[in-house]
């Protein structure tokens, strides 16, 4: 019995070491480098970085699509500066998880970071030590605005929710009822219910926002309320989510109630199920945040300070200047069937 | 059986001390991988990588200690992850209304024991099944911490010092927080192999009836042990908001899953009577020292769930399988005689 608990215990081991062989050989490859022979006398580009160069980005909950969507602008701009991209985060939407992911790749001394905050107050200390250790960070989507990062990449939220009314204004031809499916107490959510009932209010009198209901930022809730939704008001003829899953579920609950030709259904961000929902139309129209870009930025960031490309300001570093602009806003775009075909991935 | 050499030291009976128990296995499989792991990559074995480590797994194990003694009694408490998010945020909440954060903490470990405590009564007293009764409470707690965020986190930002400390300070070194798992692991440790009440947990633990015919009252030692594993998931709770000055609902999300597989991995059995701190702390420190290598290895983060899993069913078969084996040399024992 000892000996066989033995050899389960290494068939154990040699499992993980299995899984682990394989997945290293899976796509995180560096790309090429085309540094110049050594002895050639043509000076080389600042330009031009190197394979050994790592660049994290970190995520918490972070199998979700939105995460892939700016991974693929900083693997992007990594290619340009032949630089080696990472991607690693919790898998979970925990803290305790995502700081502990966190830290274990600020103790692999990366040459630069880009994380979104799950919370602006918990990652303070942990971005702090980072660049204490001389790791450039920057925020993108989630910032710590109380940290010493040098930007944070985001969408303007506030302006999301405008064009959202917008929008919303052009399907209703500017007058009519429509309900809002948002998350009270997640700040960029917030901005975004509160972009769209601020715009509604000053620019189209004809309209009004009957309610402004919780979706708890998940599908099957998002589905439940708005089917409420459609219960206590039957003129609505239009319902706006505040992100994606909420999006899917409100246009499921429309669907269900078989009153997707009479009621409007226009949802923050973009992803392949929204994307199946515009094509069938029980989705009309998103707003795509600009998550390439996000990640794309991110990298021109780290990798400019990283090099020291960026001086506005002689010795910014011991003047204890920010050599960066602190906050980029990375954008929206209206999708609608119109040009739907240009977001697919 | 192997024959030990009576005279001096012989490689022999080092094997068969360290093959010989299951905390031995744990031992070796932990060395082996992080041997590999400090051969495979530089970033391993160095001050900060292995004392974000430890300061990781630290929470996971105090409530892993507790999970060990309820697992012990025959039970199991899937509550755990919601009390440690129920405590930090009831301690959090009551700070933001005014209180002394001193008798906010203790505030928030009567809340932790009064689930304990209803564990232990509908357990203990009524009779429910451990699986359904904390897989109920579960839910309560954590709507519980649900309806008192309103979904947002609540920040301590304004707390005095010295309560960080419990989370993110040093003595003499070494992370307080560190410090406070090693000790309740050392002291639990000690009490489960010398304290006769935790004696009466394995009794009630191996065979319930018997215990019951020999005097023990199962009832109070399940009310005990649901309190204490309560307990220790609140004070989890309490290094956890210290740790991160703020108390968010989903802390402890999945905790229970963790805590438990670990607990098996370092010998404990779900159906009772077995388990040591040892063992589980043996178990505690392999799960974290994998995520780790899975960081450190960039493996893709869709990979790091599945991997999970296949170590505990790993565990889970093994420990079935020793079971089975020895319930069998038992019966063939007694068939001899």
């Amino acid at each position: 019995m000892k000996k066989n608990l033995q050899k389960i215990g290494f068939l154990l081991l040699a499992l993980c070491l299995v899984i682990c062989a394989v997945s290293c050989n899976g796509k995180q490859e560096a790309p090429a480098a085309t540094t110049a022979a050594e002895g050639e006398s043509a000076p080389q580009s600042p330009l031009i970085g190197d394979p050994s160069e790592e660049y994290y980005m970190v995520t918490f909950f972070s199998g979700i699509d939105f995460w892939k969507q700016c991974f693929e602008g900083f693997e992007d701009a990594a290619e340009l500066y032949g630089v080696t991209p990472r991607y690693d985060g919790a898998p979970e939407y925990e803290l305790n998880n995502a700081i502990t992911v966190l830290e274990q790749i600020i103790a692999k001394n990366p040459r630069g970071i880009a994380v979104t905050c799950m919370n602006p107050d918990a990652y303070v200390e942990p971005i702090n030590k980072a660049i204490e250790k001389g790791i450039t960070v920057v925020t993108f989507d989630s910032d710590a605005p109380l940290s010493k990062r040098y930007a944070n990449l985001s969408t303007g939220n506030y302006y999301g929710g405008v064009l959202a009314a917008r929008q919303m204004a052009k399907f209703l031809g500017e007058k009519g009822e429509v309900g809002v499916v948002g998350v009270p107490g997640q700040l960029n959510l917030e901005q975004r219910t509160n972009g769209f009932l601020d715009t509604i209010k000053n620019e189209y009198p004809n309209m009004k926002v009957v309610q402004v209901v919780n979706g708890n930022a998940e599908e099957m809730k998002g589905a439940e309320v708005t089917a409420s939704l459609i219960q206590a008001w039957p003129n609505m003829k239009g319902v706006y989510a505040c992100n994606a899953n909420m999006g899917i579920g409100v246009g499921s609950a429309v669907e269900e109630a078989k009153k997707t030709d009479d009621i409007y259904v226009v949802s923050f961000d973009v992803d392949p199920g929204l994307i199946a929902g515009i094509d069938d139309g029980t989705i009309d129209a998103c707003i795509a945040q600009g998550a390439w870009n996000m990640g794309f930025w991110s990298m021109q960031c780290l990798y400019l300070v990283e090099h020291d490309l960026v001086s506005p300001v002689q010795g910014w570093r011991e003047k204890g200047v920010n050599p960066l602009p602190p906050y980029f806003d990375t954008g929206v775009s209206v999708v609608t069937k119109e040009n739907v075909d240009a977001f697919r991935r | 059986m192997n024959t030990v050499k009576k005279s001096g030291f012989s490689l022999n009976l080092i094997k068969q001390t360290l093959t010989g128990f299951r905390e031995g296995t744990v031992i070796i499989i932990i060395i082996a991988v992080g041997a590999i792991l400090s051969f495979l990559t530089p970033h391993f074995l160095t001050t900060d990588n292995l004392r974000t480590t430890a300061i990781g797994l630290s929470a996971d194990g105090i409530v892993a200690i507790g999970m060990t003694i309820a697992l012990v009694s025959g039970g199991f408490d899937l509550s755990v992850g919601s009390i440690l998010g129920l405590t930090s945020v009831s301690t959090a909440s009551m700070f933001s209304l005014g209180i002394n954060i001193w008798p906010a903490m203790l505030l928030g470990l009567l809340v932790a024991l009064v689930v304990g405590l209803i564990n232990g009564l509908l357990i203990g007293k009524i009779g429910i099944n451990p699986f359904i009764t904390t897989l109920a409470t579960m839910s309560i707690a954590r709507g519980a911490a649900y309806v008192i965020t309103r979904g947002s986190p609540i920040s301590i930002k304004d707390c005095p010092d010295c309560f960080r400390f419990l989370g993110r300070g040093d003595f003499i070194g070494l992370p307080f927080i560190v410090m406070v798992f090693v000790i309740f692991a050392i002291f639990g440790d000690v009490m489960m192999r010398r304290s006769a009440p935790i004696r009466k947990v394995f009794y009630t633990g191996s065979n319930e009836k018997a215990a019951i015919l020999s005097g023990i009252n199962t009832t109070r030692v399940k009310i005990g042990v649901f309190l204490l594993t309560a307990l220790l998931a609140g004070i989890a709770g309490i290094l956890s908001v210290a740790r991160f000055g703020v108390a968010t609902p989903t802390q402890g999300t999945s905790t229970e899953m963790r805590v438990i597989s670990a607990a098996v991995i370092g010998g404990a059995s779900l159906s009772g009577g077995e388990g040591s701190i040892l063992g589980t702390v043996l178990g505690v420190i392999l799960l974290n020292v994998i995520n780790n290598a899975l960081v450190l290895l960039n493996i893709s983060v869709y990979w790091q769930s599945l991997i999970s899993g296949v170590i505990l069913i790993t565990a889970v078969t093994i420990d079935h399988v020793t079971h089975q084996r020895k319930l069998n040399k038992v019966i063939t024992a007694e068939e001899a005689e």
